[in-house]
């Protein structure tokens, strides 16, 4: 094979590639799609677009997350709300965001923040971690806006 | 019901890389080998991989004895104030510096270094600087030379650090608190008084270059790396060339193993296949009478080594096969001739795995520099305690790299490992058959093995991880 061969060989793969590349990748604004939304939330959802969403809920029984582990899908930039309601004292603890609040019986744990890191997130219990069980009640997705 | 267990440092996790990017990454990796398989060269190339000095002058100052003090110093240092911290700080994985230090900043920020600047870590390695200093002491109250150590045997070679890199992965992966500061601590001193016992016995040079686990770990890596030293010379080679010679020692195979097993193990710790039947195997070990804790361990420990069984297990199929186009070398021969090609795999792998969590959670080393037994301002588990240096309350930037460039480099790094993994078979291919048929023929076997953990790599990327 001559030199130019090679180069010509090279030159088409990379093309092939490229082209490929343009093709298969989702057209950012309008084909991504919408992060997954359960019933009750898209009839509460506004129509009118907001970048906040709808409060997310998470109860806690013997701080043990009612329902399983709950996983909590949003976009960059969005205005997340997060209560974890407690049947008794806890601590919560959400990853990465590094934000903790206290939990009791009468006053749930309110969290408001604005999701601008990108990645996959555990909400903790103190109280369950250091019980020395599952400790994580939530996972916060937050995908590319 | 998901079961939780020690990752590392867990904290943020990646979003696992979208299916389209799955899709073109996977034909990606087939183009590139059909085109590299018409244009690899003819000869071979890495086995010798030249060697031009640098200027003699820099080569003195570098491996000159005041560097090497430093240098071991450092790493003692280091060494010192991770079982200081990890034993007296606060026990929040994320919030002191032993953890963070041991399981971040040197297990993975030592890695783009060995395969930049080269074998780095020998300078460094606090067990060598103090195995030195030791002999050095000894030397010089005995005012003559000390009994000569033992004799490495040569049947040992890499065994005692593939030990140790397996006890490494299972106090990361395995052991439900073994990222918890003290259990960092109390490791560190084991393994140290290990290494010292087989210092003391074979000899500082023979146990830091063959056995001490992470001496031979980042020295795989450094292999990469243009940068080498030859004699009192420190010099240039072409890249890749020094991975020609891995494979001579015994124990090898399993180490190369081990590193992209543990890595396989971590990626599918979390995904469906694997939390799936976590709870049979672990209530499997709990009719055995092992506690809940215990019983989830063992689970863990069956699943990482399965993990490690089966990347020996396929890399050995493809040297059954291309032991089967013929020619007189042994499976054993064939097994460590190709094992050059899975280091920069094993790479690709740490690299595509851990980037972001060296990126963003290494940022912690700044503040914990300054406040190293933990504090962090959000949390109120840690103690306001230190500030060396100023910088106890400097925050993680999230904004160093976005989900969409992780992705990216992820799926760039595990093509670049399978192109230079390609390279090093064709070249080791070229050089033991003295037939082309028989190197060509042999070459499909290991291409194929290839693409096999490529793959995997690529679907370990893909795993919904949330």
């Amino acid at each position: 094979m001559s030199k130019g061969q090679r180069l010509g060989l090279i030159a088409l793969a990379f093309v092939v590639m490229a082209v490929a590349f343009v093709i298969a990748r989702p057209d950012d604004k309008s084909e991504e799609p919408a992060p997954e939304r359960t019933a009750r939330e898209r009839a509460s959802e506004p129509t009118a677009t907001t970048d906040t969403r709808p409060e997310e809920r998470v109860a806690l029984r013997a701080h043990k997350p009612v329902g399983g582990m709950r996983r909590i899908v949003t976009k960059k930039g969005e205005l997340v709300r997060l209560v974890v309601e407690s049947d008794a004292p806890d601590e919560i603890h959400l990853h990465g965001y590094d934000i903790t609040r206290e939990a009791r019986r009468s006053e749930p744990a309110r969290f408001s923040f604005r999701a601008d890191i990108e990645g996959v997130f555990e909400v903790e219990s103190h109280e369950a971690e250091h019980g020395g069980g599952e400790s994580v009640i939530a996972r916060l997705v937050v995908e590319p806006s | 019901m998901i079961f939780e267990i020690a990752h590392g440092i867990v904290g943020r996790k990646d979003l696992p890389i979208p299916d389209w990017l799955f899709g073109w990454a996977a034909a990606l990796v087939l183009v590139v080998s059909f085109v590299a398989l018409a244009l690899l060269w003819p000869e071979p190339r890495l086995q010798d991989g030249g060697f031009r000095p640098l200027p003699r002058r820099l080569s003195r100052v570098l491996l000159s004895r005041a560097v090497a003090v430093v240098c071991g110093a450092i790493g003692v240092f280091l060494l010192g104030v991770t079982v200081w911290s990890g034993l007296n700080g606060v026990q929040v994985a994320t919030a002191n510096f032993a953890s963070v230090f041991v399981l971040v900043v040197f297990w993975l920020g030592v890695v783009p270094l060995s395969v930049v600047f080269g074998d780095v870590f020998r300078a460094f390695n606090p067990w060598r600087a103090i195995g030195r200093a030791v002999a050095w002491v000894a030397q010089t109250a005995a005012r003559g030379p000390l009994p000569a150590p033992l004799r490495y045997p040569e049947r040992l070679g890499h065994w005692p650090g593939v030990v140790g890199l397996l006890a490494f992965a299972t106090l990361e992966l395995v052991a439900s608190s073994g990222d918890q500061p003290e259990s960092v601590a109390i490791a560190t001193l084991v393994y140290s008084a290990a290494t010292f016992v087989g210092m003391a016995l074979f000899g500082v040079e023979a146990w830091s270059t063959r056995a001490e686990a992470f001496g031979v770990y980042f020295n795989l890596f450094s292999r990469i790396s243009p940068f080498t030293r030859r004699g009192d010379q420190v010099g240039l080679r072409r890249p890749l060339s020094g991975l020609s010679e891995v494979g001579s020692l015994p124990g090898t195979v399993p180490l190369l193993a081990v590193m992209i097993g543990s890595v396989s193990f971590d990626g599918i710790g979390e995904a469906p296949l694997w939390t799936g039947m976590a709870p049979d195997i672990a209530g499997f070990f709990g009719d055995l009478g092992l506690s809940q804790q215990m019983a989830l361990e063992a689970a863990f420990l069956v699943g990482l080594l399965a993990a490690i069984a089966i990347v020996l297990g396929f890399y050995m199929l493809g040297v059954a096969g291309a032991r089967s186009v013929g020619g007189r070398l042994s499976t054993r021969q064939i097994a460590r001739a190709f094992l050059p090609s899975m280091v920069p795999i094993a790479l690709a792998y740490v690299a595509a795995h851990y980037i972001t969590e060296l990126l963003y959670r290494g940022q912690a080393i700044v503040e914990l520099s300054s406040s190293p037994l933990g504090y962090l301002a959000s949390n109120p588990l840690g103690d306001e305690g230190t500030d060396l240096f100023g910088t106890a309350n400097e925050p993680i930037d999230y904004g160093v790299i976005s989900a969409t460039a992780a992705w990216y480099y992820q799926v760039g790094f595990v093509v670049a490992g399978h192109v230079a993994g390609l390279a090093l078979a064709h070249d080791k291919a070229l050089a033991i058959y003295d037939e082309a048929r028989l190197a060509v023929r042999s070459q499909y076997w290991m291409l194929a093995v290839m693409v096999g953990f490529t793959s995997l790599a690529l679907w370990l990327l893909a795993q919904s991880n949330g």
